[in-house]
Formats: structure tokens, sequence, C-alpha cells
């Protein structure tokens, strides 16, 4: 984890409401998939904006981003050559272990942007299918990114673009053919998440989510960002997270 | 080089900033990124005498130049702080301030002798705002914080007491004249304005409590205010804080009449606020030919009316 002072390389609309900004923050950053950076907008924001990082390429790192609020709004109109601090990489990442050998990745909305990044890392050695929702034909994104994977399923609410269904009908469907990943990977609205987490505890999966949460410092020190977990205690979104396993998380 | 140490009722800090309680937890996660032990103090996140899970979220929220948090005192329990990470904190070399709350004056009470002699102060919070019991009941009328104030000081017989308190009364230093007349060594102000926030397409509050503290530096010149009148009225030393982003700020809060300084929203802004704000007190100080950072305390001249 550190605090760069990075450089705006390139910050350009990728679909309706959604941003991609590269920054080069001037060395190699280790980074894991599904680590997110807190993002510095200034001015009179005085919090940092915590977005996943959906590619790292040596000192290249970017994020994409929904338009949201003032601050996403003010991130918008930054031009290349501006610069930044960007506190990365945060967070614990997904984490897919070697024996896991076929990953289903489950997006929806933003959240398939940490599932790029799972790509990226493990794309080469896994068989990956990846199964992604969009509002509609005017969110798709990402698809360069993931046509890499094994198989890429993409849906959209009003099927403009692919089938008429969400990311997690397209799983299922594709379970009920006899798919049967070692592992589910996921990001996305929590009524997405919720209607994952029945299926595969039907069908006995492992799953990982990524969750969201407004946060203060971005390092576990503040107790902001809390998730509920099912034993009762409550876990740091930013630190213990943002990856949890679906069935230690109350959704 | 200026001499930046201070010393608070007989405790000496190597510099006058101290993370502030609620944005700091422990240390641990700010030590990843700077020695913590090269800062004045830590005041701890607060702590009480059973575990408690704090607010449902969100627990935060930002308006220009300020942010609101309800936290809602989410700790480990003292017990656990004191097994589990008192030791190592003491061992970063920085001072170690208990900040504490209670639903009772018992609790206050028994707090206190569990932390007595064990740390370096222990500072009452009888202004959080955030929760329903423990805190803001008992800082808010003159009478109870001189109470409550009385009952923690009865639990302590080694260490220090800092009472910690609101803006959200009446006159703030009257209440600190009381923290005073209840035993209490300093006092460290202000805690978080309660405020709202409104998420207008929904219609409802951004932050699940509804309300929430405010701070960051929109709250300054109130706190700066604050410290001053404060100041004025006892004859202990004060601790300000509200909004101080960077050595400028600090030494509003000194000359104000402030002995020390509690950073705290600024740590979300940049984690590296407090080394800046050390850093820039020092080349002030050398600037300025300010031998001890000590000397700025109520130095400030009012204006002829």
């Amino acid at each position: 984890m550190k605090d760069y002072n990075a450089i705006i390389v390139k910050n350009e609309k990728i679909a309706e409401n959604i941003f991609s900004i590269t920054f080069d923050v001037g060395e190699e950053a280790k980074v894991r998939a599904g680590q997110f950076g807190n993002i510095s907008v200034g001015g009179t924001h005085l919090l940092r904006r915590p977005i996943a990082i959906c590619k790292a390429e040596g000192a290249l790192i970017t994020f994409c981003y929904q338009i949201k609020g003032e601050g996403t709004q003010k991130l918008k109109t930054m031009e290349a050559g501006t610069r930044l601090n960007v506190l990365m990489p945060l967070g614990n990442g997904f984490f897919v272990e070697k024996q896991e050998r076929n990953v289903a990745l489950v997006g929806g909305g933003v959240g398939v942007f940490p599932l790029i990044s799972v790509l990226r890392e493990y794309g080469e050695n896994k068989q990956i299918n990846a199964y992604i929702g969009y509002r509609n034909q005017n969110a798709v994104c990402g698809v360069e990114e993931f046509e890499k994977a094994s198989k890429f399923v993409a849906v959209t609410d009003d099927g403009s673009y692919g089938a008429k269904m969400n990311a997690v009908q397209a799983f299922e469907a594709d379970l009920k053919k006899g798919y049967r990943p070692d592992v589910v990977l996921s990001c996305g609205p929590t009524p997405m998440l919720r209607a994952l987490k029945e299926l595969v505890k039907k069908e006995n999966l492992p799953c990982y989510v990524s969750l969201e949460e407004r946060m203060g410092c971005g390092i576990g020190a503040c107790l902001v960002c809390v998730c509920n977990l099912t034993n009762g205690e409550r876990a740091r979104v930013c630190k213990d997270g943002p990856v949890f396993n679906v069935n230690d998380v109350e959704l | 080089m200026a001499n930046l140490s201070v010393n608070i009722c007989g405790v000496q800090f190597k510099n006058p900033v101290i993370g502030a309680s609620g944005t700091f937890g422990f240390g641990r996660e700010y030590n990843e990124l700077f020695d913590i032990g090269e800062i004045g103090g830590v005041s701890t996140k607060g702590l009480t005498l059973e575990p408690r899970v704090g607010n449902p979220t969100p627990r935060i929220a930002e308006s220009r130049g300020v942010i609101l948090n309800a936290v809602g005192l989410q700790n480990p329990g003292v017990e656990h702080f004191i097994k589990c990470d008192l030791e190592w904190l003491k061992a970063t070399g920085t001072r170690v301030i208990a900040n504490v709350a209670g639903k009772t004056l018992d609790d206050y009470k028994n707090i206190c002798e569990k932390l007595d002699g064990l740390v370096d102060m222990v500072e009452l919070n009888i202004s959080c705002p955030n929760v329903k019991s423990g805190g803001m009941a008992f800082g808010i009328k003159p009478q109870s914080v001189e109470e409550v104030t009385r009952y923690a000081k009865s639990g302590l017989k080694a260490t220090p007491l800092m009472v910690k308190l609101s803006p959200n009364v009446e006159s703030i230093a009257t209440n600190a004249l009381a923290a005073q007349n209840g035993g209490a060594d300093c006092v460290s102000l202000i805690n978080t304005l309660t405020g709202m926030a409104i998420d207008i397409e929904r219609r409802k509050p951004i932050i699940a409590n509804n309300t929430g503290g405010v701070s960051g530096g929109g709250v300054k010149p109130i706190a700066v205010r604050m410290v001053y009148e404060t100041a004025q009225a006892v004859n202990i030393p004060v601790v300000g804080m509200g909004g101080i982003t960077c050595a400028e700020d600090a030494i509003e809060f000194l000359m104000a009449g402030a002995t020390a300084v509690q950073v705290g929203t600024a740590n979300f802004t940049d984690p590296y606020a407090m080394p800046k704000i050390i850093k820039g007190l020092n080349e002030w100080c050398d600037k300025h030919g300010v031998k001890n950072v000590s000397e700025l305390t109520g130095t400030l001249q009012l204006n002829q009316r």
C-alpha cells in the first residue's frame, strides 16, 4: 500500500455514465485481482473515492467508474497530465486456488470491472466463464476483455444486447446444461449477489463476492465500511474484504 | 529544528499532534504507511466495557468541505484493547490516550479503573452524538459533565484525565469549567457537530443513523472560536481539534489557547496528514524564530473594537 501521486494518462467515456481512467503511478505496482484504490479528487471533497482496479499493467493502473455524485462528476472532467493521489493497492482481492481450474465470473453493473482483473490475472491458466449482466446496450463495456474468457455470456435487463435476463440467470442456465465450476467469483448489485447466494447454496458451489460500501479511511482504521457477518460480528469491507466467502456475509 | 515537545498535565508529548479518536483505530493501519512513533500521541477508537457492534451502514457521508459520520462506538471492548493492542501501541513510542465511553456513571468509573496506570492518559467521551446511550447525554448539561468527570476521576489514581467536550451545547466554556470542577486534568474539543445530509432521490438521510457528526475543514472556524472561549475560561490545558488539515491550521488552535491538537478527518483525505503537519510546524517555527512550539499557546491578540 502506497499513496501514489499519479499522473492521469487517459480518462474517457466507455459506456453510458461509465468512464475509464488510467494512471501512471511511476513504478511497477504489485496488484492482486479484486483489489482497489482510494482516489483523491481534491478540492472540497474530503473523502477519497474507493474504486476497483480493473487493469494493472506495470506502472499503468486503470480504474472504471460510474458517475454517481459530485466527486465522480469532477473526476470525469480531469484531463491527461493531471496528478491525483491514489492510495493503493487496498483490500484482500480475489484468490483462485491452484486446484480450482474452472472459474465462473458472475457480474453486473460496475461490478464487472474487478472481474476483468480476475480474467487478466488468471485467464491464461484457467478455464474461465464470464456471465455479465448490463442494464441495456448503452451500458455494455469491457467486452474486448471478457471476450478473452473461455466463454462469455453477455445479457441485458431489457434484451437490447444478448438475452433478456440477468447474469445469475445466465449462469444458472449453463449449470442446468451440466456446467460445474470449481469456484464462483462475483461482484455486482446486492439483489444480484443475494440471488447468486441462493443459487450457489442450492448447487453447493464455493463462491466469493466483492462488496461495496461507503468508506472513510479505506485502510481499516475508522470502522465506517463494515458489513454484517453471519456469525454476528462485523467485518471491515476495506481491510478484511472487499472479497468475502458468500457464506460468511449477510447480504 | 524547533523544539516541538509539549507537556500536557505532566505527560510529555514529543510533538503536539495527536491522532483523533475514531479516525485512527489503534494505530496499526497507519503504521503500515509511516512510523506512528513519530506522532505526538494516538487517541484510540472509543472503548466501552463490553464490545459494541455500532450502527448500521451507511455510516458516512460527504458534504462540501465536511464529512458526516455515525459509526456508533463499534469497538472490541476495553479488555480486548488491553490484551491485544495496548503493548504494541506503547512500543511504537507514541503517547497512548485511551478514549472511553459508557452508558452509566459507574461504567465510566469502571473503565477508568481498568486503564489506570496502563495508558498515558484517558480521554472521556461524553460527547459522541451517534449513540442513544453512552456519551452525549452526559455531555450536555454542566451539572452532568461535572458529575461524570468526578466519577471517572475517582477511578484514576495514576493516569491524568482529559474530558472531550461536545460543541452541541449552550456554552462549551461553561461545560469545560464544569469538567475542571469535576477534576479533569485537561479538556479536548471539539467533538463533531450534529448534522444531516439527504439523498434527494430517495428522500432519505444518507446515513443510516439519520444524523451524523460533522467534521473536517469546514468546521474549523467554529472549533477555533470554541477553543479560544474555553481557554479563556479554564486554567487546565486545552487540546484543540476540528478541521485541522495543515500546520497553519494547527498553529491557529495553538494561538487560540490549545497546548496540543488532534487531527481526525484530514487522515482520510491524506493518510500522511499528521507527519506533514509535524514537518510543517517545525518549518513554520524555524521561519518565525520560534524555539519552542509551546511558546505559541494562547498568544492570540484580539483586534481592538
